[in-house]
């Protein structure tokens, strides 16, 4: 995917542009708000990463300009604040993610390719499949091996996510954002509680895992499921 | 309420009484001395009037002259009327009614013989008219102990009304300082239970009261002043940090992307940046909580919807863990708040309760309306708080020493305790002897009737 990273610090922005361009993405990184809004409105990009802080238009104006122009090109905020009013302005500017500084990569790498996805997305699908997974938005049924399986609501809701995002890894703070809702770390690790908890109801009578622990990362569907 | 005995406004005030009905007192029995003094010697100055009159009568015309007299004023029938008798040497009564022994001569106190009353005593001066009469005028101390009376009961029923008068003075001036005092008090206790912008009120008068709380109002300016700095230089200091430290963190993060293979030491490395990355964001969170700029964005939040939430995501972990968390949440509770915050708030509770009790530990999450007040609460059967550490343990970065094992910094408690501030609320720690219960107490509503939420029973759960 072609990404504009628009970051004023040169090592962040090397870390990030190096990181993209290593999972087979073509970064271009600007240093100011000015060389984001002119390649923005001249160029064609899958995603825009913008720090919120830039030298000249802040990153937030940058969002609220292009809307302004039709570019509906997804944008995802970084921020060193991690105040609550910086995430309602974010999203009010018309930012699609947000993520505070520092972070790890690759859960950068997981928002990225979430939003990479959100496009083709929009007609809203009412059935999600993946391997012997069927999932039903309208019935909301889940099946597995043409079986139903029980689930509570917030167990639909994650395998929904891990659906979505069709084998790719969704990190256990974007589950925690869009299934709980909740921008903070709990100490407590409800998000694996509930994966396990999922987990061993669609793997009952011992067939094989379909949802893949990513190490200190997230989840993702297996690809033999 | 304060009792009377304890309150320093009613000892002023009856003290003020006291000296009041002392001095009234003392003003009666001078009153009532110098009366008495000044009547007995306006009878004195009566009978020397009277003394001269009878014996101009007697060297006028005689012995007869004198009885006509005497006989003239006995039957006068005047209430001051005075007795007379002239005597013999050998003591024998010649003229007049005054039933008595021969008095010697000047002026003294006898004792005669009241027709009607029996025996009593007068005020007499007798003079010798010629060596073998002597004349007595006397007068009836009667009339001067009615006088006395008379001053007595009026100043008695005076002193009485004056005293009520002045007791129920006393009571109000008593009422009003405790109430002038109570306002500042509630303002200090306001300000106690979290809010550093409420005052003192100031009235229009501008009297003493008003001028103690115009001072203290400034005290609190200047104390608020204080923490705002303090304040910002934790979030500065929190912050500036942060830059450093997130370098540190891309850095780590490159070297472990570089390094194929054994990466231990350095993964080993971004876990401890991350932690102390996640206790600076905790900082600046309660920074931000605590200057009170989240209230911009506060909504109506469906406390019982939150709650509930809470308890579901969290039942599962908590028996993971060893420990069992039960909710009961009343339905459509409602309160004017920031929904991250509160369930932050909750979340430590729970994880609070969770990492500080004993497996088997049994955590009851509540959230009902009493009294217009929301409360949220956790309560354990844990080994709880000793009570003298209940206040300390909401400070930042507090440690119990018998948490000195467990994961955290102490913030946790703090947060939650600076997020029911910012609603306007508190954060109530109470021993309940067994574990510890931890309230949130809000403003809060109730809007709709809806079956109330509980955690379902263990037979019904499908998993285990």
């Amino acid at each position: 995917m072609r990404i504009l990273v628009a970051e004023d610090d040169r090592e962040t922005g090397e870390f990030i542009r190096q990181g993209l361009d290593e999972l087979g993405h073509n970064p271009l990184v600007v240093e100011s708000g000015a060389d984001a809004l002119h390649v923005l409105s001249t160029e064609d990009f899958d995603i825009a990463i913008l720090d919120r802080m830039l030298p000249g238009t802040d990153g937030l104006t940058i969002v609220r300009r292009i809307r302004a122009a039709d570019i509906d090109v997804p944008v995802l905020i970084l921020t060193a604040l991690g105040r609550i009013q910086d995430r309602v302005d974010g999203l009010e500017a018309g930012a699609d993610d947000y993520l505070v500084k520092p972070f790890a990569f690759s859960e950068l790498a997981a928002r990225v390719n979430a939003l990479g996805r959100r496009k083709p997305m929009q007609t809203e699908a009412t059935r999600l499949e993946h391997g012997s997974i069927v999932m039903d938005l309208l019935k909301r049924q889940v099946l597995r091996d043409g079986k139903a399986v029980l689930l509570q609501p917030r167990e639909f809701r994650l395998l929904e996510e891990l659906l979505r995002e069709g084998g790719k890894v969704v990190t256990r703070t974007m589950l925690l954002e869009r299934v709980w809702n909740y921008h903070f770390d709990p100490q407590t690790n409800i998000v694996e509680t509930h994966i396990s908890r999922l987990r061993s109801k669609l793997n009952e009578g011992s067939r094989p895992d379909v949802i893949e622990t990513v190490r200190g990362i997230g989840y993702r569907m297996a690809d033999n499921a | 309420m304060r009792s009377w005995r304890t309150s320093a406004a009613y000892r002023i005030a009856f003290a003020n009484f006291i000296a009041f009905a002392l001095g009234l007192a003392l003003l009666g029995v001078v009153v009532f001395a110098v009366m008495h003094i000044d009547f007995s010697r306006q009878i004195d100055a009566m009978m020397t009037d009277e003394v001269e009159t009878l014996t101009d009568e007697y060297r006028v015309g005689g012995q007869q002259n004198l009885a006509d007299a005497i006989a003239e004023r006995e039957a006068s029938g005047s209430p001051t009327r005075m007795l007379y008798g002239v005597f013999t040497p050998d003591g024998r009564r010649i003229l007049g009614a005054l039933q008595a022994n021969r008095p010697p001569l000047g002026m003294h106190d006898i004792a005669f013989v009241d027709p009607n009353e029996g025996p009593d005593t007068a005020r007499a001066l007798a003079v010798d008219l010629s060596p073998s009469e002597r004349l007595v005028v006397a007068a009836d101390r009667e009339w001067i102990e009615r006088i006395d009376d008379t001053v007595v009961g009026v100043f008695g029923a005076a002193f009485i009304v004056a005293c009520l008068l002045a007791l129920a003075g006393a009571g109000i001036l008593g009422s009003y300082l405790q109430q002038r005092l109570r306002s500042i008090s509630r303002s200090a206790e306001a300000i106690i239970a979290g809010d550093i912008r409420e005052r003192m009120p100031v009235s229009a008068r501008r009297d003493e009261f008003d001028q103690l709380a115009i001072t203290l109002n400034r005290m609190l300016d200047r104390i608020e002043g204080l923490l705002e700095n303090l304040r910002q230089v934790s979030s500065d200091v929190a912050h500036d940090l942060r830059t450093p430290l997130a370098r540190l963190r891309t850095r780590l993060e490159q070297g472990v992307r570089q390094n194929e293979g054994e990466n231990g030491v350095l993964e080993d490395a971004i876990v401890q940046v991350d932690e102390v990355l996640s206790l600076f964001a905790a900082i600046l969170r309660i920074s931000e909580v605590e200057s009170g700029q989240p209230r911009r964005f506060f909504a109506a939040v469906d406390v019982s919807a939150l709650v509930t939430d809470l308890g579901e995501s969290y039942a599962p972990a908590v028996h993971d863990g060893g420990r069992e968390l039960f909710w009961s949440v009343e339905p459509g509770l409602v309160a004017e708040g920031d929904r991250e915050l509160l369930a932050q708030a909750v979340v430590n509770l729970i994880e609070n309760a969770q990492s500080h009790t004993p497996k088997g530990t049994i955590i009851r999450l509540t959230a009902v309306l009493a009294d217009g007040l929301l409360l949220v609460q956790v309560a354990d059967n844990g080994p709880g708080v000793p009570n003298a550490d209940l206040h300390r343990v909401v400070r930042r970065f507090a440690r119990l020493e018998s948490s000195r094992n467990t994961s955290g910094y102490g913030l946790g408690l703090n947060l939650v305790s600076a997020v029911a501030a910012l609603h306007g609320g508190r954060l109530i720690l109470k021993n309940a002897a067994p574990g510890l219960t931890a309230t949130i107490e809000l403003p809060g509503t109730r809007v709709r009737k809806l079956p109330a939420a509980e955690s379902p029973r263990r037979d019904k759960e499908t998993v285990h």
